[in-house]
């Protein structure tokens, strides 16, 4: 085992050099080539331009020129039509008042549309139209080249200039946070850069294949062209991304330089296509992809300034994500690898990348869809604030005892369901697992069936509203106190006198809630047989009215102190009185009522009742 | 301004005869699609008529010179540049038609004055293009698209603000497309035949050759003069640039300064319309006709300082009167900002578009019920 492992590491080495000593000498042979293109790319570009030239005089070239106005005539006549009814709604877009970055984007993604659909509309009519005329020999791969290059262009510029908008400042089209000078300066080397790069990309075909025949030249654009995007893009690196954020009100710790990253880049994509053509768009595509994921953070703070709230984190990881998996798909496509085979043909190790990715857009998705959750349960709680234990409990101390519970089960659950998605992305087989955590599950499903019942019962007594937060209830077994902490299997109760009552909501049974909406108090009032009723009950009525207009204890009314003659015993008229009051006031006003009322007896000159009892001996005698 | 609308309604109308005669000449080539005989029949009808007849050819060589120079007048006599997307590529397209016309014409003149021989029969001039000197049939093909496309543009943007347009729009704009693609399709069609022609009958060849070494001989002479003429026309645009160059940079010492609705503040050279300066200055403001005064969709009411505008001319009065404008309502596109400076409403909303032109009162209720 342990040799083998040597040997494979021997092996790898060996390769490893092999690998390096290749790569070097296709390199090498490429500069050979390439010096040899430019040397004799002037003589060659000379006896090419000679044979096109010859070849366009002649009847058969007047012949392709003609059908090119044609093609022209048609696509501007198509693109014509599609702007007489599109230029209203353009125009109505950007005269909207583009008051946040955000706006600005929904206008931008709207003149993108506009401007891509006519684009469109053109290349197919021109495109379309050619396929209907007999073309001289090598004509129509010059057609269709030179189209693709009219549209790569306009798709660039369209880009562009949504994007960067660089003209009309003041309609705040702009949709990155370039400043305005720079955006123009910005905006044209990237037309130069892209127009370049189109141009490298499209003419050397044609002009190694038709009737220039001329390889070296074509070579020697392709270099020249591909070279001078390239220096005008490692330049822009450092004119625009150099110096310090656009937000500069904003007193920030100093970063490293973006520009650097980007230069680099730029320099390492055209290191790669000197050595390695196929390589070069792979790496051209990794690039953009670094740069993006460099550029997106402060571009999706450009849009959610002044949101706190957990958006642009979702809209920063969902983009990154998206960025990367376009990225993956460009690769594919450039490296012209269908993806159906490649997890069938290729050796472990990819099949193994290829999984691991999976886990990771997996992760990813979890982890978008736990920042949701967690920036909605937040800000409502933050919204909610803490609990004042003075105040009477609202509905929202209910959501303070759901919300948090709510986000552990999520977080939970996504995890639990994470894990074994990943498990099962890897190719690890997890029906046993599964199977296994079934026969557990019943195994201790029967020695937990009072935690699932505790469970279960809390959720329906938080769902019915039973008792929040700081509410006094009292259950069924002699369990009284204030709610002052609900967890998923029991509710803490602090009893008045002190002591905390942990209950599980599977033994708490009826409860009985004396917290909620009002309170009615009665007590009863004895006094001597000898009072006129009426005048005590005028006087109750009296101190209720009283009560009900002192700034204390007024509000605490709900509805004031009444009474009445309620029994008459013997040498007892017994008063009953009430009131009504919000839940955790009566003592208060009770007391207050008392006072009161023993006052208005001292002054009406009558006593309580006492409890004396004339009893009359018949004496026998 | 009151020769202002004159000028242009005679750039318009000059236009016009150049168009039908364009149209006239491209139809014919469009019949070589039929044959070349067929085309040459036609010719007496479609093409000969404005060379032969005397008066005709004088309209239109008039014409000609007319519309280049008040082209030129309207460059010089702009105040700004602030130029829609369609102008600046008509613009364009119109400084490149004389010098390629010139080509053209003065090729077909010099041709047949030294050689007699050569009848300007389409035959004989389709086998030099296509077979003895093709660089003039590249030539050609340059003039279709670059004069078409000039005097396609002129005719929509003047008849799309038209009722009229409602109805034929959309027959005339396919036939405005349709004429230079049949055209060139009956330019490649009796290309082919004339060099099947010049293979089978050696006869035919050889006169032309004929007259093509005449012509070559006086290649010099052809080149000297639209050298010439090329140089002079360039000279005068660069006239006409200088003009509006000199007066850009002698309005910019003097400020005004318009208010809009909304809050908006936007500053301009004195002498500059208002829409002028809207249009420098981003304010959103529609103008379908691009400040030709005929459209009335970049109307504003005045809300202060109308003694500062200029006053209303002929155009402004008829197009207000049209469009069923209240008092103290302007067209923004004709009225100049020559005192300190203007607050305006602006009436119709940035995306309007042809149709309220074509029926403003649509527009106008629709203006009415938003401000209300």
């Amino acid at each position: 085992m342990v040799r083998r492992r040597r040997e494979g590491n021997g092996v790898n080495e060996q390769s490893m050099a092999e690998w390096s000593a290749v790569v070097l000498a296709t390199a090498k042979a490429r500069f050979v080539a390439l010096g040899a293109d430019l040397a004799q790319a002037p003589t060659e570009a000379q006896r090419a331009y000679e044979s096109v030239y010859a070849a366009l005089m002649t009847g058969t070239g007047v012949r392709a020129a003609t059908y090119i106005a044609i093609l022209l005539f048609v696509g501007i006549a198509v693109e014509w039509l599609y702007w007489m009814y599109a230029y209203s709604p353009l125009r109505a877009a950007m005269a909207m008042p583009m008051l946040t970055p955000a706006a600005a984007l929904r206008v931008g993604l709207r003149r993108l549309f506009l401007s891509l659909s006519g684009l469109l509309l053109f290349t197919a009519a021109a495109i379309g139209v050619s396929a209907a005329f007999a073309w001289p020999p090598h004509v129509h791969e010059l057609i269709i080249a030179a189209t693709l290059l009219l549209l790569v262009l306009r798709l660039s510029w369209i880009s562009v200039s949504v994007i960067i908008a660089p003209g009309r400042p003041r309609l705040r089209l702009r949709l990155v946070p370039v400043a305005q000078p720079q955006a123009r300066w910005l905006a044209a080397a990237l037309m130069a850069a892209l127009a370049l790069l189109a141009l490298g990309r499209f003419l050397p075909p044609v002009l190694q294949d038709g009737v220039a025949q001329a390889s070296h030249v074509a070579s020697a654009l392709r270099f020249i062209a591909y070279s001078l995007a390239m220096l005008i893009l490692f330049v822009s690196a450092f004119a625009f991304f150099g110096g310090r954020d656009v937000r500069a009100d904003v007193p920030r710790a100093p970063l490293f330089p973006r520009s650097f990253p980007l230069a680099l880049l730029v320099a390492a994509v055209y290191a790669v296509w000197l050595m390695n053509d196929r390589a070069a768009a792979v790496a051209a595509i990794a690039a953009v992809v670094i740069a993006l994921q460099i550029g997106l953070r402060p571009i999706v703070y450009f849009y959610w300034r002044e949101d706190d709230g957990a958006l642009p984190a979702i809209v920063l990881s969902l983009s990154r994500f998206v960025v990367a998996l376009v990225g993956i798909g460009a690769a594919a496509v450039a490296l012209d690898t269908p993806l159906a085979t490649l997890a069938e043909d290729v050796g472990p190790w990819v099949r193994v990348g290829l999984r691991l990715l999976g886990v990771a857009v997996l992760a990813l998705l979890a982890h978008g869809v736990w920042i949701a959750i967690r920036s909605v349960v937040d800000q409502r709680l933050k919204r909610i604030g803490p609990i004042d234990p003075h105040e009477p409990p609202d509905a929202s101390s209910r959501l303070l005892t759901l919300l948090p519970l709510l986000r552990v089960t999520a977080a939970v659950m996504l995890l639990v369901m994470l894990v074994l998605c990943a498990l099962w992305a890897l190719g690890i087989e997890i029906t046993p697992l599964l199977a296994g955590a079934g026969v557990l599950g019943i195994a201790l499903g029967f020695g937990a069936q009072a935690l699932v019942r505790d469970v279960i019962a809390g959720i329906f007594f938080l769902a019915d509203d039973a008792f929040r937060v700081g509410e006094y209830i009292e259950g069924s077994g002699n369990t009284k106190g204030t709610v002052e902490r609900i967890t998923l299997r029991s509710v803490a109760l602090r009893h008045h006198n002190g002591p905390l009552h942990f209950v599980p909501y599977g033994a708490l049974g009826s409860v009985r809630n004396t917290s909620r909406d009002w309170v009615i108090d009665k007590f009863n009032l004895p006094l001597p047989i000898e009072v006129e009723s009426e005048t005590i009950r005028k006087m109750l009525k009296k101190i209720g009215e009283d009560m009900k207009a002192d700034p204390v204890l007024g509000p605490m009314t709900m509805e004031p102190l009444k009474g009445k003659l309620y029994r008459i015993d013997p040498g007892v008229k017994i008063f009953r009185c009430k009131f009504r009051c919000p839940p955790g006031k009566q003592f208060d006003l009770r007391a207050g009522a008392l006072k009161r009322i023993e006052a208005a007896l001292k002054k009406m000159d009558v006593q309580f009742a006492d409890g004396r009892q004339t009893i009359l001996l018949q004496n026998p005698a | 301004m009151h020769g202002g609308s004159l000028v242009r309604t005679v750039r318009l109308v000059s236009g016009l005869i150049l168009m039908a005669f364009v149209t006239c000449h491209l139809a014919n080539l469009a019949i070589g699609m039929q044959s070349l005989a067929e085309m040459e029949a036609w010719r007496e009808v479609l093409t000969a008529p404005w060379t032969r007849s005397k008066p005709v050819f004088f309209l239109l060589a008039t014409a000609a010179l007319v519309h280049a120079t008040l082209g030129l007048y309207a460059i010089a006599s702009r105040r700004s540049l602030a130029l829609s997307t369609t102008d600046v590529v008509q613009l364009v397209l119109g400084l490149f038609t004389p010098p390629l016309l010139i080509a053209h014409v003065i090729a077909l003149y010099m041709s047949i004055r030294v050689s007699p021989g050569f009848a300007d029969s389409y035959g004989q001039i389709q086998a030099v293009y296509w077979s003895f000197a093709p660089s003039y049939a590249f030539l050609q093909l340059f003039v279709v698209v670059v004069v078409w496309m000039h005097a396609a543009i002129g005719l929509y943007s003047w008849l799309v603000l038209k009722p009229v347009w409602r109805r034929i729009g959309g027959f005339v704009l396919p036939v405005l497309f349709a004429v230079p693609i049949l055209a060139l399709l009956g330019f490649a069609q009796s290309g082919q035949e004339v060099l099947n022609r010049l293979a089978a009958d050696p006869a035919w060849r050889a006169a032309i050759l004929e007259n093509v070494g005449n012509i070559a001989k006086a290649t010099r002479e052809l080149g000297n003069l639209q050298s010439n003429a090329i140089l002079t026309w360039a000279g005068l645009v660069a006239v006409a640039f200088g003009i509006l160059a000199a007066r850009i940079l002698r309005a910019r010492m003097m400020p005004v300064q318009v208010d809009y609705d909304g809050g908006i503040r936007a500053m301009g050279r004195h002498g500059l319309s208002v829409l002028e300066i809207s249009l420098l200055n981003d304010v959103p403001h529609a103008h379908v006709c691009s400040g030709r005064g005929r459209c009335g969709t970049c109307r504003v009411r005045v809300e202060a300082g109308a003694p500062s505008l200029s006053a209303i001319d002929e155009q402004e009065r008829s197009t207000l009167e049209r469009v069923g404008a209240a008092g103290g309502e302007r067209l923004a596109c004709q009225a100049r900002v020559l005192g300190a400076g203007v607050a305006v409403t602006r009436l119709l909303p940035a995306f309007a578009d042809a149709t309220a032109a074509q029926a403003p009162d649509e527009w106008s209720a629709g203006a009415a019920k938003e401000t209300a």
